[in-house]
């Protein structure tokens, strides 16, 4: 009986209703720590595109212009905060948790090289490819619709019905060509290696 | 034979207990489950017909999306299959580091599956416990790695980055609390009688069973069969790791393995922590062209990878096959049969620990 | 505004059910609203309750990127929950898909194709904290004065 008093005694305190009632864990923060979405440092963007060659996600990270300057955009709801745009830029533009700090401390890189394959059994020779490519349109201006060229510099170009590749090097591995291609006869794979320390 | 069937009961697609979709019929007769079928496809996604045509950085995504649950050994074993294709060999540091993130996330996924259990069972003091317990494995997962759940930590030829001592010292210490609370936790659930009354002689595996069904991970190790792939892993066997192993095959026995698990991973990592030497934690190199199959042990069970890759490290055929296709069949066929109670029903598909977005992809 | 929606507002304001259905998603946004359940977190300080149940929710949360079994189980399910209700998708497949969304996938996003949704929590997966906000947000916006509203 007296357990009972105790009780209703102890419950009717108005500093226990009133915790009670109101939240009682802490206000949660998110530590500083954590890999939120890539934010925008000082830094001047130079548009190498490293950071969308590298992200898993499709159409997260965008390099736009705006007002005059190259700038990366992320797009929430696509972006999974993997953090690796952060790692590949080598200009420092694009900021993340404690990412950008430790890739400087450690000398984190994530470098890259594009290699471009045809098949030839499926590329039927209508140079979308080399028209839309957006390197070869600076080298050459005058590439034809057919995707013919004079310049031996362009990367790629239409030769006796078949697409050849000229100067893979030259790739900056934007995928342009990929997604113009009508049979998916050309794909560009991103060799990505991860080191440490400054040493390739 | 023909059987009187008095109900054919479904339960599910959305249940009140389930995290993920899945539907079984059982036939009873009363209370009383004369047999049971597991229904899946609601979460299929297609991840390895996405995954074809792609390099390791996109897929590596991929894999941790497999599961969400345990994602950190998705990325672990297609890295390191990867790896053996190319003939990298990661820096000492960074496979220790790898065995740390790794156990963290088999810690948590654990004591999720634990929580799970003794939610079913209607113990939801135990639960929240543990629960909470969980939120600590969590925090210094996203101390070491940056992110809760998706850590997206092991990269080819190393990790993303090094474990300084400072959060090594946290990890420590939150080893030390995760030490001491589950250790009372187990207490209440070996010494419980509502527990030992929902657990106790209920969905009984028999390690012949165990064995016809190719059961793995604790639901076999909980059987009496030593199977884990952990024992041939040069790291884990630098480690000195030697398999959990209960004979009872119950769902106190598939709780307890799962407990007994927990506390061999806070060993493993203290003993990581101890022989990790400082130095590089990336080594580089590329991924090259072959084919290899490779196994882990998931929290759940084995994890193999098949995998063929090109001269550009691109992925051109995948082959995933996840632990919980194997224990969902067991579940389903040996131990939901003949269980006394429908009551029951959950708490032995929950206890064999089913996860249906690995299982389905 | 008359007394009973007051007394409405109030209740409604300290009591939130919450389902959640998985339409196809990898279990990493449904550990992380598990993990709100959590003492840590403790939603049901706040007055929410996860039911799972949809007859008796008054917020539907959707993770995941609608794989085609679900096509004609959504909206069912959708028309079972009673009004007031609104549904919230949780992390980036139910908004675009994900890493999913790539060509030679089976999963069909966005959600809102199929049944109208009221509030986005992008993330892979998104932390426990923006999940309570994001609920705790929306919740007035929703259930506040309901039936002078719809008149």
């Amino acid at each position: 009986m007296t357990s009972i008093i105790w009780y209703i005694r102890e419950f009717l305190r108005p500093a226990w209703i009133s915790r009670f009632l109101t939240a009682k864990t802490e206000p949660l923060v998110t530590p500083p720590y954590f890999r939120d979405f890539p934010v925008t440092t000082e830094n001047e963007c130079t548009q190498c595109l490293a950071c969308m060659m590298i992200c898993p996600a499709p159409e997260a990270i965008i390099v736009v212009k705006r007002e005059g300057v190259w700038r990366p955009e992320i797009t929430k709801g696509h972006c999974i905060r993997c953090g690796l745009c952060v790692e590949a830029c080598p200009e420092d533009v694009l900021a993340s948790g404690r990412i950008l700090a430790t890739k400087k401390e450690e000398k984190l890189l994530l470098s890259g090289t594009y290699h471009i394959s045809i098949n030839p059994k499926t590329c039927m020779g209508c140079g979308n490819c080399s028209v839309v490519c957006p390197v070869n349109r600076e080298i050459d201006p005058s590439l034809r619709s057919s995707g013919t060229s004079r310049s031996n510099e362009v990367i790629m170009r239409v030769d006796t019905g078949q697409n050849k590749i000229l100067h893979e090097e030259k790739c900056t591995g934007c995928k342009t060509c990929e997604e113009h291609c009508p049979n998916n006869a050309i794909r560009v794979a991103r060799v990505v290696e991860a080191t440490e320390g400054g040493k390739l | 034979m023909k059987k009187t069937v008095d109900i054919s009961l479904p339960v599910g697609p959305v249940h009140p207990l389930f995290k993920e979709p899945c539907r079984i019929k059982c036939e009873t007769r009363g209370e009383y489950v004369l047999s049971a079928e597991v229904e899946l496809g609601y979460v299929k996604k297609g991840i390895e017909r996405i995954m074809r045509g792609r390099p390791w950085q996109e897929v590596m995504f991929l894999a941790e999306r497999v599961c969400g649950i345990c994602s950190v050994i998705h990325n672990y074993t297609f890295i390191e299959a990867v790896e053996k294709i190319s003939g990298i060999i990661p820096p000492e540091r960074a496979a220790y580091l790898r065995v740390i993130v790794n156990e963290l996330d088999r810690m948590q996924s654990h004591l999720l599956a634990n929580y799970s259990y003794c939610y079913t069972i209607e113990h939801e003091t135990l639960a929240m416990y543990v629960l909470n317990l969980r939120e600590t494995v969590m925090d210094q997962l996203e101390l070491i790695t940056g992110a809760r759940v998706t850590c997206a930590y092991i990269i080819p030829g190393g990790v993303r980055w090094d474990l300084p001592d400072d959060r090594a010292e946290s990890l420590k210490s939150a080893l030390d609390h995760i030490d001491s609370e589950l250790t009372r936790f187990v207490r209440i659930f070996e010494t419980g009688p509502f527990i030992a009354l929902r657990s106790k002689g209920i969905g009984i595996l028999t390690k012949e069973a165990a064995e016809a069904a190719y059961a793995v991970g604790p639901t076999a190790r909980a059987s009496g069969i030593s199977v884990d792939c952990r024992s041939d892993h040069p790291t884990y066997q630098a480690l000195g790791f030697s398999p959990v192993v209960r004979h009872e095959g119950d769902n106190y026995a598939r709780i307890m393995a799962r407990f007994d698990e927990v506390f061999q991973s806070v060993n493993l990592i203290r003993s990581a922590l101890l022989k990790m030497q400082p130095g590089p934690v990336r080594g580089g190199g590329v991924i090259q062209a072959g084919s290899i199959q490779y196994r882990m042990e998931a929290p759940r069970g084995e994890l193999l990878y098949d995998l063929v890759t090109d001269e550009y490290g691109r992925i051109l055929e995948i082959a995933i096959q996840t632990p919980s296709i194997m224990n969902i069949q067991v579940c389903a066929h040996e131990m939901l049969t003949d269980a006394e109670s429908a009551a029951d029903i959950t708490s032995i598909f929950i206890s064999s620990d089913p996860c249906i977005a690995c299982t389905e992809r | 505004m008359s007394i009973i929606q007051k007394l409405k507002n109030t209740i409604r304001s300290r009591s939130i059910h919450v389902c959640y259905v998985n339409v196809g998603s990898c279990n990493g946004c449904d550990i992380e609203i598990l993990a709100c359940l959590s003492p840590r977190y403790d939603i049901e300080q706040y007055g929410i309750y996860v039911h799972n149940n949809p007859r008796e929710a008054d917020v539907l949360l959707i993770t995941g990127a609608f794989s085609p079994q679900w096509e004609d189980k959504l909206k069912p399910l959708w028309e079972k929950i009673p009004h007031p209700k609104v549904a919230v998708a949780i992390g980036n497949c139910p908004i675009s898909g994900c890493v999913f969304n790539r060509p030679e996938t089976l999963v069909d996003p966005p959600v809102s194709k199929h049944i109208p949704i009221a509030a986005e929590i992008p993330g892979c997966p998104p932390r426990p904290t923006e999940i309570i906000s994001t609920i705790l947000s929306l919740a007035p916006l929703i259930f506040k004065d309901y039936e002078e509203k719809k008149q």
